[in-house]
């Protein structure tokens, strides 16, 4: 294959990400809106930061470049908000294990699901993809 | 000459690190997962690699939003095991082959693949799991490892295809380097995963078992499998499977399936496993 042959048109590359259902692709346009949050997030890989953010996550969340908006869904720990507004769930993961909340709990959240039914949903062999694989097509 | 003996993949879930560390491996929930791995555990001992090139991705741990490199090269001597906000884990320093990266990397880019070339990095679950699933818990790993970092958390990754012709000119760079060297290289990440979102949860068993079934009967196919149909079928974070394809690249065209395990779950996560090796 030929790079000719292999290259994509960049605007119906992207557009078709917005076809799945459920789902938001961290896409350059995402990288750049959610960059205060997602930088925010990993500055807790830091022991130091972790500990001034559990002191005070108010005070903490005051140091960066954050609106309103995104320290209410940061409080919240509303990860589906967090992510519309473009952040990224590894760099949010460093916000989930501060809290020491088990991850699949977290991921569960975003489901709408009872941590219990998402659970047993894996170990039924997870969500299929049938009729969730896109929107145009019902497929 | 240094030589690619054979290629593994691997799912490298952190939860699998997180069961080994705190000797959970023979709970009924984990020990499925494991027992997949008990063969290429044996076969890597009699093995014996000198050097591994792990092919892996930074999950927002040494690379933030500042720097995004596409192909990061770790040519350090050694690589502190990172802290991703619960404390590094408790798995010995990854020891570097720094004269194999830094010829891998000046070839590579002779080849015209534009490597980041990484002297010093944390490596987070990517490289440390899949250490852990083939050689336990020792007091110091028996290889040497080449970190290969790629892009897959901002899009676009690259593609599969161009993975597969890095993974070509890994193998050139491999072959081209004066010393007597037996090579692995591996593919990490997938398979099915979806961490984010309502559609969280998402696994597909029979994509992700003819994607197996690729790697060693269809690469032609394998190759030209667009972004998108990864992102549909198998999940946000499926689309980790390219990295397999950088592994498979390097082992040339026609490769020998000797194991392959298959489970869902592990966390969130369908875990493949494969051993591969070239056919000359």
């Amino acid at each position: 294959m030929t790079a000719d042959e292999s290259r994509e048109d960049i605007h119906a590359y992207l557009a078709a990400f917005d076809d799945i259902p459920g789902t938001t692709v961290f896409t350059v346009a995402r990288a750049r809106q959610g960059y205060w949050i997602n930088q925010f997030a990993m500055s807790l890989i830091k022991p130091e930061n972790r500990a001034r953010w559990k002191a005070d996550e108010k005070a903490y969340m005051d140091e960066w470049p954050l609106t309103a908006e995104h320290k209410a869904a940061i409080q919240a720990r509303d990860y589906n908000c967090l992510i519309n507004m473009g952040g990224n769930i590894y760099f949010l993961a460093k916000i989930i294990s501060t809290d020491g909340q088990n991850f699949l709990h977290a991921v569960s959240t975003m489901t709408g699901m009872s941590v219990e039914a998402y659970q047993a949903m894996m170990l039924a062999g997870g969500r299929a993809p049938d009729g969730v694989r896109s929107i145009k097509e019902g497929t | 000459m240094a030589r690619i003996t054979a290629g593994v993949g691997t799912s490298h879930v952190p939860a699998i690190g997180a069961a080994i560390d705190l000797g959970k491996t023979q709970e009924p929930y984990w020990q499925p997962v494991l027992a997949g791995y008990d063969w290429s555990r044996n076969w890597i001992r009699q093995e014996k690699p000198d050097v591994v090139i792990l092919v892996y991705n930074d999950h927002a741990t040494a690379f933030d939003m500042r720097i995004i490199p596409t192909f990061a090269i770790g040519c350090a001597e050694s690589f502190k095991p990172a802290d991703e906000g619960w404390g590094p884990r408790p798995v010995p320093m990854v020891q570097g082959h720094p004269d194999l990266a830094w010829h891998i990397a000046q070839s590579c880019i002779l080849d015209e693949f534009d490597m980041t070339i990484i002297n010093e990095m944390d490596v987070d679950h990517g490289l440390t799991v899949p250490l852990s699933l083939l050689f336990g818990q020792p007091d110091a790993w028996p290889v040497k490892v080449i970190p290969l970092a790629v892009n897959v958390v901002t899009y676009p990754p690259p593609s599969g295809n161009r993975c597969w012709m890095l993974g070509e000119a890994i193998r050139r760079a491999v072959e081209s380097f004066p010393g007597d060297l037996k090579v692995q290289i591996w593919g990490t990440g997938g398979m099915s995963h979806q961490l984010q979102g309502p559609r969280a949860g998402l696994i597909n068993a029979a994509w992700d078992n003819r994607f197996l079934d690729m790697m060693s009967q269809d690469s032609q196919r394998l190759r030209a499998i667009p972004h998108i149909e990864y992102l549909r079928e198998t999940g946000t974070e499926g689309i980790e499977m390219v990295m397999w394809l950088i592994m498979r690249g390097a082992l040339g065209p026609d490769v020998r399936q000797l194991h392959r395990h298959y489970h869902v779950p592990a966390s969130n996560t369908a875990v493949g496993h494969l051993v591969l090796e070239p056919v000359r």
